[in-house]
């Protein structure tokens, strides 16, 4: 009997099998991070006078309505917690299915690996449900981390239960998002792209929507998950929306892999030129033009998002005029609302840098792909030599940074701009986004310094960028010791705008960058290379 | 007899590469064990072994991509891992595992490989597009596994070169393209550059080099030119005859007969086949197929054991 399902089973045995590492360590960080963040907040909330303040203060703000949505019933412990974990968990969860789903369907088959397999007794739909099977098991794991560490907590149970299955609903959701990007696109990094996008779509709509408290939410996974209202009134129909999107999502998978052929997608490639442009004879032109697709994707989407923070600061004043307790809180003047405008830009500028350093992380970890995948080999057998390879990875992904980071700038104040009208502010609010760089540099150079030393483990300049997520998300919740915090260089950057730009940090860090650089070079020059 | 170091690199008499005593760890595995290869200049050189004998680390080691534990190295009059962009100048190289970028078309492959070499010859790039059939429009993706290794071919043999380092060149490619790729190295040696040829198949050394080395688990276990080692190209003979071929083992060249209902096979030194075919013709040959002996058959016969271990 061989139906379209046929080793399934076989294949989610060898999925299992080569994350036998992956998926434990992507459960025990994401489920440790949320699990610490759960434990760590009612200590700190532990009389009604605190969490009356965090509801009256830090859970209507309009970072807090930006990065976490509104949740319900912010004024009980549960829905503080639940605020103060949604950030992470949310997008944590999402980043997990996405990467492990699109690594074992479209890069599998673009790998040539998938050929293989099909052609043993395995169904046409196999490889998906693998996939989905994974991911589903991978979400409903966070989840039920989720939901126990608010139970270990003594958090209410009706409201632990619904907060974790919201939050597994909207990783499925996510599930059925990747396996179709898996499908549209030919390559994995597409389909990353395509799928990442999304993510950024859902998670900037919600909070936008929230601030303006409009029906925008409704317009995103991440808003239907919040509005099943975990330790409020908990609302399951918002479940059952996410549930028949997910249902309606894999239809369409699963009508995409029965409509193409097999390693083609919808975003097929077209012929192209015969001839090299002159521009690509060199290890820089080169390099360049191998980012190409990921310096435009990368700089579409933090236009985007800078266009769209950018332009919900004019609505700040106006949610502090509705909201009695802040106005108290802070005064109602004029230097109130700036130093809420400030407050503001300085988590957008920081929180807009911590997403840059995965761009450069992925930018520099390219050196050691192409060394992987063979492809160095060729380069250096010709005249290039290993530190103009190197060189051009580190002026790509260094001007890559600096360009994308004036793009942020230029989106806000063009957003800002737009809604109120000013355009006195723009060199300001350009500058602010650049006084980060140093910090997204750092991390960057941490990667070139692995590739050089340490090319078996590239992949640790991922808990880098984990690590200063990590920290500026969770730092303050957690009130880390400043030993740990100090590990991240973003902390020890002046909080532009709220303090003046020192040159201090900023310089050091230029000079870690610098040596971080040439260690990895010192690394890579002396060490064999080729596939590991 | 050792070439001085400080030869001119231009100088004739310097050989092309010059490997003594490499020795190159991965680990555990010793890939390159003692190895000693050399290469004049205007000769193509066979490199022969089966999988896993060390051949690509050599050329490895030649292209500075990996460095010696031990045992000194000279390409071209340069030091390979210290002189590396130096000397590949004038070498040209085609990878054991074609990777080619899968975004780039073919024909922005070959220009791009040839520029950061310092140049490529426009006519004969055009001419080997040609020669090779090859589409350069299309994405590297969509390529195929013959198509990929045309693409480093063309970017190979558009350069003009010194040394070539043709690692296993013609795996994946039809025997058209066989054949046109064996003319092409012909052609780069009547123009004087030294090629560097390895194969595990002996017909295609046989075809095209001049002298062979035969490379196993990490050391050369057989140098020399084809003359001298024609003992080790043997072709095996089946045939089937109308009276028994008995007195076959008789004939000079003739190893190891064997009978089995009417049937005769043996092995034949390349230079006794004629004197063979002959002597077979008298018993009234029904049928008859003949192949040349396999890499791993040599080995066999000539160690008596199992390449594979």
């Amino acid at each position: 009997m061989s139906s379209p399902l046929t080793g399934t089973r076989h294949l989610l045995r060898l999925v299992l099998r080569r994350d036998r590492f992956r998926l434990p360590l992507w459960v025990v960080g994401l489920g440790g991070m949320i699990t610490a963040s759960a434990l760590a907040v009612p200590p700190i909330y532990d009389s009604p006078e605190k969490i009356a303040g965090y509801a009256s203060a830090v859970g209507t703000s309009p970072v807090s309505y930006l990065m976490s949505g509104r949740q319900a019933a912010i004024d009980t412990i549960g829905g503080i917690v639940a605020n103060e974990i949604s950030q992470v968990a949310q997008l944590g969860i999402c980043l997990m299915v996405m990467f492990l789903v699109v690594r074992h369907t479209r890069a599998e088959e673009e790998s040539g690996r998938a050929e293989l397999v099909r052609s043993a007794v395995v169904g046409r739909h196999a490889a998906t449900l693998a996939g989905l099977l994974y991911g589903v098991g991978a979400a409903v794991l966070i989840g039920a981390i989720t939901t126990t560490s608010m139970l270990a907590t003594g958090l209410d149970g009706a409201g632990s239960v619904t907060y974790g299955v919201g939050l597994t609903l909207l990783g499925l959701c996510y599930v059925a998002i990747s396996l179709v990007a898996a499908q549209l696109s030919v390559s994995a990094r597409g389909a990353l792209g395509l799928a990442g996008a999304m993510i950024a779509i859902g998670y900037v709509v919600r909070g936008v929507g929230a601030m303006q408290d409009s029906a925008l939410v409704w317009a995103s996974p991440f808003g239907w998950a919040q509005r099943m209202d975990a330790f409020g009134e908990e609302q399951w129909w918002p479940a059952l929306l996410l549930v028949t999107v997910t249902a309606a999502l894999l239809a369409l998978a699963a009508w995409l892999t029965v409509h193409r052929d097999f390693g083609g997608g919808l975003l097929q490639s077209r012929p192209g030129q015969p001839r090299a442009s002159r521009f690509l004879g060199t290890p820089i032109g080169l390099t360049l033009r191998m980012q190409r697709g990921l310096l435009i994707g990368w700089a579409i989407g933090l236009t985007a998002l800078g266009l769209l923070y950018g332009a919900v600061i004019p609505t700040i004043p106006d949610l502090v005029a509705s909201n009695p307790d802040i106005a108290r809180a802070i005064g109602v003047s004029a230097d109130a609302e700036q130093a809420l405008i400030d407050a503001f830009l300085r988590y957008i500028f920081v929180f807009m840098a911590v997403i840059l350093t995965a761009f450069a992380v992925t930018s520099v970890l390219r050196l050691h792909g192409e060394e992987e995948s063979g492809r160095t080999e060729a380069i250096l057998a010709t005249r290039v030599t290993r530190t103009s390879w190197v060189r051009a990875a580190v002026v790509v992904t260094g001007l890559g940074t600096l360009l994308l980071s004036l793009l942020m700038g230029l989106g806000l104040a063009a957003g800002y701009g737009l809604g109120m009208g000013e355009w006195d502010r723009v060199a300001e609010q350009v500058g602010g986004q650049l006084s980060y760089v140093p910090g997204v540099l750092v991390v960057a150079a941490l990667a070139v310094a692995i590739v050089g030393l340490w090319p078996r483990r590239s992949a640790f300049a991922w808990i880098a960028v984990a690590f200063v997520f990590f920290q500026v998300m969770l730092g303050e919740t957690l009130r880390l010791p400043d030993l740990v915090d100090g590990v991240s260089p973003f902390w020890h950057l002046s909080e532009v705008p709220v303090e003046p730009l020192e040159a201090l940090p900023a310089l050091t860090e230029l000079g870690i960058v610098t040596v971080l650089v040439m260690l990895g070079l010192w690394g890579y020059r002396r060490r064999d290379l080729g596939r590991s | 007899m050792v070439e001085a170091r400080e030869d001119v690199c231009h100088d004739a008499r310097v050989r092309a590469i010059e490997l003594r005593d490499i020795v190159k760890t991965f680990g555990e595995v010793r890939a390159l064990d003692g190895l000693y290869l050399t290469v004049e200049p205007g000769e193509v050189h066979g490199f022969l072994g089966p999988n896993g004998a060390g051949k690509s680390t050599a050329i490895r080691v030649l292209l500075g991509l990996l460095k010696a534990d031990s045992g000194s190295a000279t390409m071209l009059g340069g030091d390979p891992w210290r002189d590396a962009a130096e000397l590949h100048r004038r070498v040209a190289y085609v990878p054991g595992d074609v990777a080619l970028w899968p975004n780039l078309t073919g024909g922005e492959v070959i220009d791009v490989l040839g520029r950061m070499r310092g140049g490529l010859d426009e006519g004969r790039r055009a001419e080997m597009l040609d020669r090779f059939e090859l589409d350069p429009r299309k994405k590297a993706r969509t390529y195929s596994k013959g198509n990929r290794q045309k693409v480093a071919l063309v970017a190979a043999l558009s350069a003009r070169a010194d040394l070539y380092l043709l690692d296993e060149p013609t795996s994946g490619l039809d025997p058209l393209m066989e054949a046109e790729f064996q003319r092409a190295v012909l052609e780069l040696k009547s123009a004087g550059a030294t090629v560097l040829l390895s194969s595990h198949i002996l017909a295609e050394a046989e075809a095209l080099a001049d002298r062979i080395s035969i490379i196993r688990a990490g050391r050369v276990v057989q140098s020399g030119t084809l003359a001298e080692l024609r003992h080790l190209t043997r072709t095996t003979v089946i045939a089937d005859t109308a009276t028994p071929a008995t007195g076959i083992g008789e004939v000079d060249g003739v190893h190891n007969p064997q009978f089995l209902d009417g049937r005769v096979t043996f092995d034949v030194d390349s230079d006794h086949l004629d004197a063979a075919v002959r002597a077979l013709a008298a018993f009234g040959v029904r049928s008859l197929a003949a192949h040349p002996p396999t890499l791993e058959e040599l080995f066999l016969r000539q160690y008596g054991e199992d390449v594979t271990t």
